[in-house]
């Protein structure tokens, strides 16, 4: 992985999109040992506080827990609840910028219906030829 | 670890530091950047001990390093000017260091001379700018001295030594935590290793905070001259251009994080933390370009 200096993301935000992602691709499964810190501060060459920062991002959202003295582990809905944000976050924001283009452009909101339903219809129509 | 309070510190009639105040955490990683000639440099001479402050005070480990053997025997300053015997063998130099430094690591020393090709039967004054510089910086690693302090210890190394360097740096601050001063003026190689930043500007500690801090306490902008100049009248203006008549692009200074889905109007462009600094540490409006328009109406 690499950082993004030029980024308006903060390197232990977008660190903790990777150890989310790293979730998603089941790398780390349900109550299983998560990376310590100075684990990932070696692994990236990032400040051990940084990468704690990270950390506690995911502690926050319960996509780990922490068993003291051992370290961290990966939470039974951790999947869940990265899923369900994600979509929360990056979902809304494209359907915000659609509704907003659709307002520039003066295209009725019905028409805006149709254009989703057979951007749908065609995805599907994709996925079945293949 | 470090506390400085109301510090001053002159050299005849040149004032090096004045109105100074810091405190840095046991256990960190501190970047000490500034321009040139900002008071880096007397600043970390005054915590090592190296420098007597002219007024106010100084406290490292809870003593006055100027006077102190404790400070002293716990400290390490590696820079450009250690003056090392030019009669002994880089070997020997090794050797008179561990007598001194009670947490030496022979091995450590030894392995890093091998790996930079440093031989200890060479000479201090026979090494090359960037060689020299990798041999004082392997002194700072073996002798993990609680307080570790490197005034630009990169100068000279090539890119993959430098490279090495900072890699070697964390390694053994994860292996051995200390409290670590680094100074350097490429602060885009350095900013993943720092928990804080110490910014020196004008003689005084300029801003203590952290790179992300560091990056959102500057903004820049760019958008039709009327909502920028909304945009800048609420904020301390660093910059201000406009290129094409009634576009203006623009940087300042915030005091608090800027929602930028609050400003749809404006397109925010993303600064790197060097960016940010060079913004906050510029003095002159206009830059460089100012003196050469200045010399052509001559």
């Amino acid at each position: 992985m690499k950082f993004y200096e030029e980024s308006d993301l903060p390197i232990y935000v977008q660190l903790a999109e990777w150890l989310e992602n790293e979730i998603l691709r089941e790398q780390f499964k349900a109550d299983e040992k998560m990376y310590s810190q100075y684990q990932l501060a070696d692994l990236f060459t990032i400040n051990p506080a940084t990468a704690g920062k990270s950390l506690t991002i995911l502690l926050d959202n319960d996509i780990l827990y922490k068993k003291r003295g051992l370290g961290m582990f990966v939470t039974s809905e951790a999947r869940n609840v990265i899923l369900s944000k994600r979509k929360n976050e990056k979902l809304t924001t494209l359907v915000n910028g659609i509704v907003d283009e659709a307002a520039r452009l003066e295209v009725p909101f019905d028409e805006l219906i149709d254009m989703l339903k057979r951007a749908k219809a065609k995805n599907e129509g994709g996925i079945n030829r293949d | 670890m470090i506390e400085c309070k109301n510090v001053l510190k002159k050299y005849r009639r040149h004032t090096a530091l004045e109105d100074f105040h810091c405190s840095i955490q046991e256990n960190t990683i501190t970047g000490v950047i500034g321009r040139n000639g900002a008071g880096k440099s007397t600043f970390m001479k005054l915590v090592a001990g190296y420098l007597k402050k002219s007024q106010g005070e100084v406290v490292v480990m809870g003593e006055n390093p100027f006077t102190s053997l404790k400070v002293s025997a716990n400290t390490i300053m590696i820079d450009d000017n250690m003056s090392l015997p030019i009669s002994l063998t880089l070997g020997e130099l090794l050797q008179s260091f561990a007598l001194f430094y009670p947490n030496w690591n022979d091995s450590l020393a030894n392995e890093l001379m091998a790996y930079f090709k440093l031989s200890p039967k060479m000479y201090v004054q026979n090494l090359s700018k960037g060689m020299r510089s990798t041999f004082h910086a392997i002194i700072g690693f073996a002798a993990r001295c609680p307080l570790t302090i490197y005034d630009e210890p990169t100068t000279g190394m090539d890119s993959a030594v430098r490279k090495d360097f900072y890699r070697a740096l964390l390694k053994d601050y994860l292996a051995f935590p200390r409290t670590i001063l680094l100074s350097s003026h490429h602060l885009e190689e350095i900013e993943n290793l720092l928990e804080d930043v110490l910014i020196i500007h004008n003689q005084k500690a300029f801003m203590h905070l952290s790179i992300s801090e560091l990056k959102e306490s500057v903004v820049a902008v760019k958008g039709s001259k009327v909502e920028v100049d909304r945009f800048v009248s609420m904020h301390e203006k660093l910059d201000y251009n406009e290129t094409i008549p009634g576009t203006v692009m623009a940087v300042v200074k915030v005091s608090q994080y800027v929602h930028r889905e609050n400003f749809p109007q404006l397109t925010f462009i993303n600064l790197t933390a060097n960016e940010a600094f060079i913004y906050l540490t510029d003095s002159q409006e206009g830059g460089i370009d100012r003196v050469f328009e200045r010399n052509e109406l001559v």
